[in-house]
């Protein structure tokens, strides 16, 4: 796996002996700042496709935001003696980068902000949370920190989104149910109890999930929270619980 | 569990906006993972395979409260009425008084929910009930929508009940002793002021021993002789009618040395009796069902699945309280709070439920139907003596 973005993350003590957890934390932390790091990219890409300067500043700002979490994320890893890979070419991230991708390419804002925001963002806030609530020491904190800067990212796109789906109801669920095939589907793979389809290509070794306990965390319990923070954001969308209810049990596990 | 529910109320959840509205809700919960599992089947579709059942108990607790079907409801005068049938996604281990706080978080979510969606009247069933059936300030403001625990409905088809299997076997009522588990509760107390007066002697039995000596004494007051315990074993022998009306996660309740001939009316959601009490007999009955007869719809289609009963349209009283209101155009809070279904009560609510075409459902058990299989055991039983 090598690291396509590069962020500081060399240990910062070489030698010292490492905590029995911090491998799965450091799988962990990978995952964050790879998430992190797609973000970025994300948002720059919307920079880029934006006309109005002031939509094209506050995308900037996102990805300079977003840039900032993995930085906090490979800090984590360095004080507790382990560096922080990425691999935004992973399998599963780069199909969610490719998903936003074709929402650049089509010029679709909304759709962007229903991918990034909706979609990964609810993904990030509720499985960092969890994180934050058993992480050590500033490991736990940084995340629930990042958790609560994330969750505002949603409250702010939901206004947008929230007055493009007044203008026609219909359409805004199509494409809402559309892209959550696409997105939702590569999610929920990701956050499956194992990873049956192969190796994630960001975890240093074997699969993180069957150790995550060892942390008093559990693969169920991540994306069961991500999956209760995504219909939540559907709910404040307005689309009906019967419709996003049937999509989210349609999800593979 | 509380983490998966914690999340619920947390930052206040807000059911999605209101889109068109409803007659009723009806509030409801799974009672067994089966069942669960079967309604995530349906809702997954035919072209997925069904959940496994790990996959089922991972994900559950984790679903907020939201409605899971459209429902349309019939009456025989021609009317109909439209609704949602919203789960509180309760996990079906955890219907016991541990788990009471997350239970309430999810039904005041499944609240919240129906008055977002403009639901007039708003049933509760199962759990929903008990657990607010004390106290409806746990409830959110109620804005448009009245609230209704649905008891009356209940004790209507449970007194019903009783009375059609006397009659299928032949015996007198007011020659019964009735033992009735669970007596305090609302359904309980509400199944003794109707049947009091009804039967030869009257033995209640619940956990609570003040509530007891409470009812005992309002009932004696109408000259009726009680007799109460904290524990039914004392009452089992004694009883030939007994009505189990107790509040339990499981079915797991042990009648013990019932009398061999006794008619036992199960009236728990869940169930009551533990499944080694439902021996192939023909005395047990689930009680408290109703059958609709001017239709009953679901969309996506859930028959059989959320109403899971060896006959057609069958539903628990409770829910279809909320239903037969709605029917009529009588959004008020019919039964409400705990101790105060009565007789009066309970005749106006099967007379509106009746003049729907909601009646009572012909009587099974977990052995299935009731009625054929007296009608077998009657048969023989003449051939024998001819």
């Amino acid at each position: 796996m090598e690291s396509v973005i590069g962020v500081d993350c060399s240990p910062a003590v070489e030698g010292t002996s490492l905590s029995p957890s911090a491998l799965i934390w450091q799988d962990i932390l990978a995952q964050a700042m790879t998430g992190e790091l797609i973000a970025a990219m994300n948002y720059t890409s919307l920079a880029e496709m934006c006309d109005d300067p002031a939509e094209v500043a506050e995308a900037l700002e996102h990805a300079q935001g977003e840039r900032g979490h993995a930085a906090a994320f490979a800090s984590e890893g360095r004080k507790i003696g382990v560096p922080v890979p990425n691999n935004v070419n992973a399998r599963h991230w780069k199909r969610l980068r490719e998903a936003f991708l074709r929402c650049i390419a089509e010029r679709d804002f909304i759709g962007c902000l229903i991918v990034q925001e909706i979609m990964l963002e609810s993904f990030a806030v509720a499985s960092y949370a969890r994180v934050g609530r058993v992480g050590p020491g500033s490991l736990g904190k940084t995340f629930a920190a990042i958790a609560a800067e994330e969750e505002e990212h949603i409250e702010h796109a939901m206004e947008i989104l929230r007055m493009e789906r007044a203008t026609d109801r219909k359409a805004f669920d199509e494409k809402v149910h559309r892209l959550h095939l696409d997105v939702m589907t590569t999610l929920a793979e990701m956050l499956a109890k194992d990873c049956r389809t192969g190796h994630c290509e960001v975890c240093h070794g074997s699969c993180v999930k069957p150790s995550l306990f060892e942390v008093s965390l559990s693969a169920a319990e991540l994306r069961g929270a991500s999956l209760q923070q995504y219909l939540k954001s559907l709910d404040m969308l307005g689309i009906p619980g019967e419709v996003t209810l049937q999509w989210v049990a349609q999800l593979p596990v | 569990m509380g983490c998966s529910v914690a999340c619920i109320a947390e930052r206040g959840w807000t059911a999605p906006e209101r889109s068109s509205a409803v007659d009723f809700a009806l509030i409801g919960h799974q009672e067994s993972w089966r069942a669960a599992a079967d309604v995530l089947a349906v809702l997954r579709g035919p072209e997925h395979t069904p959940l496994p059942d790990d996959e089922v108990k991972d994900i559950l607790p984790w679903i907020p409260p939201r409605a899971v079907c459209h429902v349309e409801v019939g009456s025989i005068s021609g009317v109909k009425a439209r609704g949602l049938y919203i789960d509180s996604f309760i996990p079906p281990d955890c219907l016991d008084a541990a788990c009471m706080h997350d239970n309430l978080t999810r039904v005041r979510g499944a609240a919240a929910y129906a008055i977002n969606s403009g639901a007039r009247i708003v049933s509760l069933g199962g759990f929903s009930s008990i657990l607010i059936e004390g106290n409806f300030d746990h409830l959110p403001e109620r804005c448009d929508s009245v609230f209704t625990t649905g008891n009356s409905l209940t004790v209507a088809f449970i007194v019903q009940g009783i009375e059609k299997m006397c009659a299928l076997q032949g015996r007198e009522l007011r020659k019964s002793t009735l033992l009735i588990v669970g007596a305090t509760g609302d359904v309980g107390s509400g199944c003794a002021r109707c049947l009091a007066t009804h039967v030869k002697r009257v033995l209640l039995s619940a956990r609570n021993v003040e509530r007891l000596r409470r009812l005992a004494a309002e009932l004696e007051a109408g000259g009726v002789k009680v007799e109460i315990a904290t524990g039914h074993e004392q009452f089992s022998a004694q009883a030939d009618l007994v009505v189990c009306a107790a509040s339990l996660a499981s079915p797991s309740l042990l009648l013990g040395h019932i009398a061999p001939d006794a008619i036992v009316c199960d009236a728990g959601y869940p169930k009551n009796l533990a499944p080694c009490e439902q021996a192939p007999g023909i005395k047990i009955f689930f009680g408290g069902l109703g059958q609709i007869t001017g239709g009953l719809k679901f969309a996506p289609d859930f028959h059989g699945i959320l109403n899971r009963h060896p006959f057609p349209d069958v539903v628990h009283g409770c829910l279809l309280e909320g239903m037969a209101l709605a029917l009529d155009g009588r959004f008020e809070p019919f039964s409400q709070g705990r101790g105060f279904i009565t007789q009066d009560r309970v005749e106006q609510i099967e007379t509106i439920a009746a003049e729907h075409g909601i009646y009572l459902a012909p009587l099974y058990n977990a052995d299935g139907p009731v009625e054929d299989r007296l009608s077998i055991v009657r048969d023989r039983n003449r051939s024998a003596i001819a």
